[in-house]
């Protein structure tokens, strides 16, 4: 079995750790194993973009460079653990770019061996795995079941730099979902950002940002939505007015689990707001 | 008596003049003129060393072919500009003078040497450099005389929209044959596609079909339709074209044009004409007035060709003109001059991620808007939307979708779409008097005639103008919204819409594109059609022989492109006023005594001017073709090619003069 | 530190931090089109790179607009000639914060908020809004 070396990231490892757990546990039906690395600390949370602040990439280099001392590739199930990590090791990698990348790798103590390939989960599974691989384990296709795919902002953006699909269109989700058995429907605001962490000071701007993803999916005829990112799916699932059971947002690997016949108890379902286990019992998918 | 000894023959000194031009204060402002004439007056062999402030002048000619008389020279170096500037100048002051034009050569002082340094000391030594080695070359001209050639006074046009179309008849009008060349199966190219043309909102088949109608008429015109030249070879006054006459299935002879067949096809194709708002016919003709008013048959979606079952168009055709056996022919012309005028296409709004072009139906560009308004259109006129057929009352037009970009590689402004974007909002509002009109905007530019009161017209009917360039177009519900923004408010601006038209770039025709690599001929970093010189040659090429017109030099109007149709025929016309065709003689030569065939000439030359004959084994230099570059003869391993007046004694003493 | 400097010593220092060149912008409006926050910010992006072009760099310093950039990226991904407005504000933030002054103040978070939303928000919220 394939293993990879595993960024959990902060808010995988506590608030929505069941989450992650499913995650793995998908993993292993699919047919690779999340190894997650032995120390680890926080990636930073967003990338820092401001030219001269080295201190700031100081966090997601130490993680690199312990990475790259494992393998040669990096997998992460958060968009903006995978957002931040990529960017910086692209920044380490830069052509003209050598003296502070010196200056980095040798300020931290853990011995940087070499570049890591930082991957999303989904990337994982769309390369390495494929997606016809994946459709042979799945033993309960999702019947149909109508889904937006919510890649959010930081999964595709700067495009230069993560080369993930078509920044404006992605579709490598909605290919994911389609393996599976699910209808990927049309979605205007597949990379349109939810408002992020302004839910911590503007609450406000973040769910109205978040509402209009969900109005967007409703429009298209979605049931459900999956995120790849845990703060998306908390902005779109419980900033949201009207609580009324419809649309639930899924985090892609618990429609995943649900898929390859993981148990109703694996799939981190007390982490969604209102009855997902109730939707998905109506769908006939559990 | 005892004889003299013979003088031995002694080789006759050259009598070099030298004059220096101050071109104002370009040169003169940093080359020190008096130094450099002290310096070059004690040259060997330099019997005069003059300057004047503008050698080009009357004066300045008259000075220089004074020179040549009272001092005798038999050669002249001019310590100037560019020579791609003033060389034919000089040259011809000299023929005037009774001096062999090639026995003057141009030392250019001023862009590789005043224009590249601040400083007077270097440039003058530099400025002496120059005309020394100059010199060195001129010593070793020999006299030439040009070449001449004869003209075959036959054009081809490629591409008859509006711009082959009056350019074959400026042509044909003055008399001389002209062979049109058009790959659709009709001509008239994006016009015949247009409803109303700006300013004027003139019925764009209605100034166009006389046009068209006079030329399938035309004595002087040969219209190929549906045909694509295949290859060029020859030399300017002497070209041979390939064309290939694509298959028709249709005999054009038998055919009466009653388009009974029309009706009876089940074949589908994606409808190009229509841009796709509704699929046309495999058995098709682009327009009703279309000419030739024939049909052609698109073998890929043909059900008979391509499955052998329906046959119907054969069944129903009065004439028996329908015949699947057909194929592609060729055939060869020849001609004299050649008028590309290949057009434009819209770039692909599909590949503009954010702005939902095929995902959101009621999304259209700015040519299938055309096509809704247009009376022969597929809503006969009727502005309806594609998604259900509604009368949209609230159309948003975005402007510059793909222009001014420089991330997508389209930089440039596409010229037209601002003022195609006031006509089809002035006409929508015509049409659906309730209609609301939001025209979202970078810049208005309006820079012809009657263009900027044409924008007030369409402001003063209440269309709405909002500045600040779209993000965003998608679907909610059966409305399309816009994330746009108003610049001169400072806000963000959301709008709701039932239908958006896309002004899209507007990009050189493919094909176009394909043929100008074919044929060499150059084009710029976006596919469109490079001109000899922007300002003052804007209708021909660097390759003898070729013109330009229309949109496949650069987005432009109609107005502009009739204009510039006419200039190129002009030209083509004052190459035909000739008798025969001059051509410079500082072509390259072979000396048979020592070249082998080996063949590296053949294959380095860019203008297939030289061959090796296969029989003798030796290269054969066509003088007319041979743009005089030297390639051929550095590449030559054996010395055999030399080039006339830069043979490699010549090189090798230019370069010892350091 | 912000009121010290000549408009053109500021002007020089966001486009240091941000990596960016204010004229290279023609004020064509697409970033704010496309800011999922335009609506609440102000000055929206492309006004704010306009008082940065007028020379007017300490009012874009001083004012809301800033803080509310959520660095998604679409302004820079979508303008036409490559200019980051999210790293500008970034910029901006950055040499408010430099000189101590902090936006958001981690004392006012409550209890129910601290519990329920992802700790990720938070660590990215302060480290763009708070010394």
């Amino acid at each position: 079995m394939r293993r990879y070396t595993y960024y959990p990231g902060c808010t995988l490892y506590t608030k929505a750790r069941s989450l992650d757990l499913c995650a793995r546990k998908a993993a292993e039906k699919v047919g690779f194993e999340l190894a997650e690395m032995p120390t680890w600390n926080c990636c930073g949370a967003i990338y820092n973009a401001t030219s001269d602040d080295l201190a700031a990439q100081v966090g997601p280099v130490r993680n690199l460079a312990k990475a790259s001392q494992l393998g040669d590739k990096l997998v992460t199930l958060c968009a903006a653990c995978h957002n931040v990590l990529k960017r910086v090791q692209n920044r380490l990698d830069q052509p003209g770019n050598e003296v502070e990348s010196e200056r980095l790798k040798t300020f931290v103590d853990e011995r940087y061996e070499r570049s890591v390939r930082v991957m999303h989960y989904l990337e994982v599974l769309k390369q390495d795995i494929g997606f016809e691989a994946i459709k042979s384990k799945v033993v309960k296709p999702l019947a149909k079941l109508k889904v937006a795919s919510y890649y959010g902002c930081l999964m595709v953006r700067p495009k230069e730099v993560l080369e993930f699909d078509d920044a404006e269109n992605p579709q490598v989700m909605d290919d994911l979902m389609r393996a599976l058995g699910a209808e990927p429907t049309r979605f205007d605001f597949k990379a349109e950002c939810c408002g992020g962490y302004l839910v911590v000071n503007r609450r406000d701007v973040a769910k109205s940002a978040s509402h209009r993803i969900l109005d967007n999916a409703k429009a298209w005829g979605a049931e459900a939505i999956v995120t790849t990112c845990p703060l998306c799916q908390y902005n779109l699932d419980k900033l949201r007015v009207v609580t009324d059971g419809s649309l639930p947002v899924f985090y892609f690997t618990q429609l995943l689990g649900v898929a390859v016949g993981l148990g109703q108890d694996e799939l981190g379902f007390e982490h969604n707001a209102g009855d997902p286990i109730e939707f998905l019992k109506t769908k006939g998918l559990l | 008596m005892m004889q003299e000894p013979a003088e031995p023959l002694k080789k006759k000194q050259p009598r070099v003049g030298v004059f220096v031009c101050h071109c104002g204060i370009n040169i003169a402002g940093v080359v020190k003129i008096p130094e450099l004439l002290e310096r070059v007056g004690i040259m060997p062999d330099v019997v005069v060393a003059k300057d004047y402030k503008y050698c080009c002048s009357d004066p300045g000619q008259q000075m220089i072919r004074d020179s040549i008389n009272s001092d005798k020279l038999d050669r002249v170096v001019v310590a100037c500009c560019s020579p791609t500037l003033h060389e034919t100048t000089f040259r011809n002051a000299c023929a005037e003078a009774g001096l062999n034009s090639y026995q003057c050569e141009i030392a250019n002082i001023r862009e590789q040497c005043a224009w590249v340094t601040e400083d007077k000391d270097k440039a003058t030594d530099k400025a002496t450099e120059i005309v020394r080695t100059t010199k060195a070359k001129v010593e070793n001209d020999l006299p030439l005389d040009a070449i001449t050639v004869p003209i075959n006074k036959r054009a081809l046009v490629v591409g008859a929209g509006i711009a082959g179309i009056q350019a074959a008849l400026d042509i044909a009008n003055a008399g001389y044959e002209v062979v049109l060349v058009e790959k659709e199966p009709s001509i008239g190219g994006h016009m015949a596609q247009l409803s109303e043309t700006f300013p004027t909102l003139d019925c764009s088949q209605c100034i166009l079909t006389p046009r068209t109608v006079e030329t399938g008429r035309h004595p002087k015109i040969k219209l190929m339709t549906y045909s694509e030249v295949d290859a060029v070879s020859g030399y300017v006054g002497n070209f041979k074209v390939k064309i290939r006459q694509k298959a028709r299935y249709v005999d054009f002879k038998t055919c009466t044009g009653c388009g009974v067949c029309l009706e009876k096809c089940p074949g589908r194709t994606e409808g190009r004409f229509e841009r796709g708002l509704t699929k046309g016919k495999a058995i098709y003709r682009l327009l009703p007035q279309a000419v030739p008013n024939k049909p052609v048959i698109d073998a890929k979606s043909c059900i008979y060709l391509t499955k052998g079952k329906c046959g119907n168009c054969a069944k129903v055709c009065p004439t028996g003109a329908i015949h699947y056996d057909d194929t592609d022919k060729f055939v060869e012309e020849e001609v004299g001059a050649i008028v590309l005028a290949t057009g434009y296409e819209l770039f692909d709004a599909a590949r503009l991620g954010s702005y939902g072009f095929g995902l959101v139906p009621d999304v259209v560009d700015g040519l299938a808007f055309e096509r809704l308004l247009s009376a022969s259109g597929p809503t006969s006129g009727e502005v309806k939307r594609p998604s259900d057929g509604k009368t949209p009352k609230k159309i948003v037009f975005v402007q510059c979708a793909g222009s001014r970009d420089s991330t997508n590689g389209m930089p440039y402004c596409s010229k037209i779409c601002c003022m195609y974007t006031a006509k089809q909002a002035i006409l929508y509002r015509h049409r659906v008097h309730d209609g609301q009109a939001t025209i979202c905007y970078i810049d208005v530019r309006t820079p012809g005639k009657g263009f900027e009161e044409f924008y007030k017209r369409a402001t003063d009917d209440g269309i709405q103008y909002l500045r600040g360039k779209v993000s965003k177009i998608f679907r909610q519900g059966d409305k399309v919204m816009v994330w746009a923004s108003d610049t001169l408010a400072g806000r963000k601006v959301e709008l709701e819409a039932d239908m958006v038209v896309l002004a899209t770039a507007v990009v050189a025709n493919p094909d176009g594109v394909a043929l100008a690599r074919k044929l060499k001929t150059q084009i710029d970093a976006h596919g469109f059609m490079t001109e000899a010189h922007p300002k003052l040659r804007p209708v021909e090429t660097l390759t003898a022989g070729f013109f330009l017109a229309g949109c496949g030099q650069g987005p432009k109007d109609i107005p502009e492109t009739v204009a510039q149709a006419s200039a190129a025929a002009a030209k083509v016309l004052a190459m035909f006023g000739n008798t025969r065709l001059t051509h410079s003689p500082t072509t390259a030569q072979v000396d048979e005594e020592i070249c082998v065939g080996c063949g590296y000439c053949e294959r380095t030359c860019a203008y297939d001017a030289v061959k090796v004959d296969a029989a003798r084994k030796k290269a054969v230099v066509n003088a007319a073709l041979c743009e005089g570059c030297g390639a051929c003869a550095v590449a030559c391993p054996s010395g055999a090619m030399t080039h006339k007046n830069a043979t490699k004694k010549a090189i090798f003493e230019m370069a010892d003069t350091f | 530190m912000a009121m010290s400097h000549t408009p053109a010593e500021l002007l020089e220092q966001v486009q240091i931090l941000s990596g960016q060149v204010v004229s290279e912008c023609y004020q064509c409006g697409c970033c704010t089109s496309g800011c999922p926050i335009g609506e609440a910010m102000d000055p929206p992006p492309s006004r704010a790179i306009r008082l940065l072009q007028l020379g007017r760099a300490q009012e874009l310093l001083d004012s809301e607009g800033i803080w509310m950039c959520a660095s998604c990226l679409v302004c820079g991904t979508r303008c036409p000639r490559g200019v980051d407005y999210a790293r500008i504000a970034e910029a901006c933030r950055a040499m408010n914060l430099r000189s101590k002054q902090s936006r958001v103040d981690p004392d006012t978070v409550t209890a129910p908020e601290l519990e329920e939303i992802p700790q990720q928000a938070f660590i990215a919220a302060f480290r763009k809004s708070s010394v």
